[in-house]
């Protein structure tokens, strides 16, 4: 099968800033790739590269073709940041648009019917709600049957149904084989659907594997639990990094969280209420991309 | 073609039948302005208003080509840039070029549609008679006409606040309506406005109209005049699209 897309060493920049510094990147048809990064890290400068809105150094493809090149928007969709408000501009007018720039578009009317949208077909896009008007857009991407899907920061405005609606039908779009490239600031979110994660800080690729590989990487855990031992015996148990006296709570926070419970077996009988919370994708980058900003 | 149908049909919708601003002021003001000027605010006999009915029908065609260029197109492009619709179409596999040929079609209707509103008004209520050829030649000038005069809109539309296009929009329309002498005769003003006046790019079409209504003879330095300032203004059109792309680059916005 064909790589969807190939980027090698790409570079940008915005006159003297230099936003993507040395970008390396090869997606499969399927794959979900979720690309999270700081404001400002090149995310949306990325996209835009790869949808042909600009132009960097370095060799791009997507479908095995340039960026912007005709055969490839064909398929082709995306979900930019900003809705279109078009004044005097109904949904059901914007989707016929959109259906119209694809000679492999899907009905209009069928697909607002499985979104739940047929209701706002004849609703001006000016009276829309930033929920409604994100769901639109998101239809108005799909409706010419795209393989590939640019999404970015797709839920900004949307509300938590509206949010877990559209993270179904992006699983619905995943077995139907479509690849996708996610940006967004709901990282729990991200972090259920990709297959992979890109973390994107200064202009490079900090991390790019699958979430399992990044937490491998990133061990932490913090161990709760109720206890009558002293809290300094447990200062010295391997890999903790501190510990905390909540009454009746005590707080292990360790650098290796299984490393730290097999030390913890013989006390089990003492401890009580035991719970283990990994480390979360937004502590992960939020180490990595802290990190990175110290340096 | 289904694309660029589709397109017509879509911008038929939002820039002409649901835009009832762009309607008013591009079509009914310009109508109310000859029906007040002829009709209500007249002071000489039937007959000796009969030249003045052709020539002010002449000028409020002329207004409305003006008003709807630099108040209509310039906002219709700026907005359909800011609000992301120009981005969604350039990413479409038939680029933007259906959109800009179906705006540029639907101006040129409004255009047209003008010349048959104050043709209506000038035949129905003054009792203006012109032969066939002349309605003719009539459409043909305004459709040429109007060229530098929508180009100018163009350029317009690539100031990038509202508050300033807005601005630049009233602060061109109207002098440029007033010393090229379609709101009163040019010949009323100074000497030397009128000397800035006969520059005007309305003015120009606006003599032409003139002449091909009264049966005067064509003075071609007139069609020499839209020429020159057609290419001035494509020009100017062409450098400021590509100053916008490379600005938008820098600021990150493309």
């Amino acid at each position: 099968m064909t790589t969807v897309i190939q980027a090698e060493h790409l570079k940008f920049s915005y006159g003297d800033k230099t936003v993507l510094k040395d970008i390396n990147l090869t997606v499969q048809p399927g794959e979900i790739v979720g690309l999270i990064g700081a404001n400002g890290a090149g995310k949306t400068t990325f996209l835009n590269i790869l949808l042909g809105l600009l132009a960097g150094t370095g060799e791009v493809s997507v479908f095995g073709q340039r960026p912007g090149a005709p055969d490839s928007k064909v398929r082709l969709g995306s979900m930019l940041q900003g809705d279109m408000v078009i004044a005097g501009t109904t949904v059901g007018d914007l989707m016929q648009l959109a259906a119209a720039q694809s000679p492999r578009a899907l009905d209009p009317d069928a697909l607002l019917n499985e979104f739940h949208l047929s209701d706002l077909k004849p609703q001006r896009l000016g009276i829309l709600s930033g929920g409604q008007l994100r769901r639109i857009t998101f239809a108005v991407a799909l409706v010419g049957n795209p393989d590939l899907l640019f999404l970015d920061e797709p839920t900004v405005g949307m509300d938590a149904q509206s949010r877990k609606a559209f993270w179904t039908q992006i699983e619905q779009l995943r077995q139907q084989g479509k690849t996708m490239v996610i940006t967004s600031h709901y990282l729990e979110e991200i972090q259920q659907v990709a297959d992979r994660l890109l973390i994107l800080q200064n202009g490079r690729f900090v991390f790019n594997g699958s979430l399992q590989a990044l937490q491998k990487q990133h061990l932490g855990a913090t161990i709760t639990c109720e206890t009558d031992l002293q809290s300094a015996i447990f200062n010295g148990l391997p890999a903790v990094d501190k510990v905390q006296l909540v009454a009746p709570k005590l707080i292990i926070h360790s650098t290796d969280g299984d490393q730290t419970l097999r030390a913890l077996v013989p006390m089990l009988d003492r401890l009580h209420q035991v719970s283990v919370t990994r480390e979360s994708l937004e502590d992960i980058f939020l180490q990595l991309t802290g990190k990175d900003d110290e340096k | 073609m289904k694309t660029f149908k589709t397109q017509l049909a879509f911008d038929g919708k939002r820039l002409i039948l649901r835009n009832f601003s762009y309607i008013f002021f591009s079509l009914l003001m310009p109508a109310g302005f000859y029906l007040l000027f002829t009709k209500v605010m007249v002071s000489g006999s039937s007959t000796q208003m009969k030249p003045f009915y052709v020539s002010y029908m002449d000028s409020m065609i002329v207004y409305s080509v003006l008003i709807s260029a630099l108040f209509g197109i310039a906002a219709i492009l700026k907005r359909d840039r800011d609000q992301g619709l120009v981005t969604f179409l350039s990413l479409s596999a038939h680029g933007t070029f259906p959109y800009y040929l179906s705006v540029a079609f639907w101006m040129l209707m409004m255009s047209l549609f003008s010349v048959a509103v104050m043709g209506s008004l000038a035949v129905g209520i003054n009792g203006v008679s012109l032969h066939f050829d002349q309605w003719l030649s009539l459409f043909g000038v305004v459709l040429i006409g109007q060229l530098p005069i929508m180009l100018i809109g163009i350029g317009l539309s690539y100031i990038r606040r509202y508050e300033t296009l807005s601005l630049a929009s009233n602060l061109i329309t109207f002098p440029m309506a007033i010393v090229s002498g379609l709101w009163w005769p040019i010949n009323m003003l100074p000497k030397w406005l009128q000397s800035i006046g006969e520059l005007m790019p309305t003015y120009f079409v606006n003599q032409l109209l003139n002449q091909l209504t009264s049966r005067a003879k064509v003075d071609l330095t007139n069609l020499l005049g839209i020429v020159a300032w057609f290419v001035v203004t494509g020009l100017l059109v062409i450098v400021l699209s590509k100053h916008e792309q490379r600005k938008s680059v820098a600021l990150g916005e493309a």
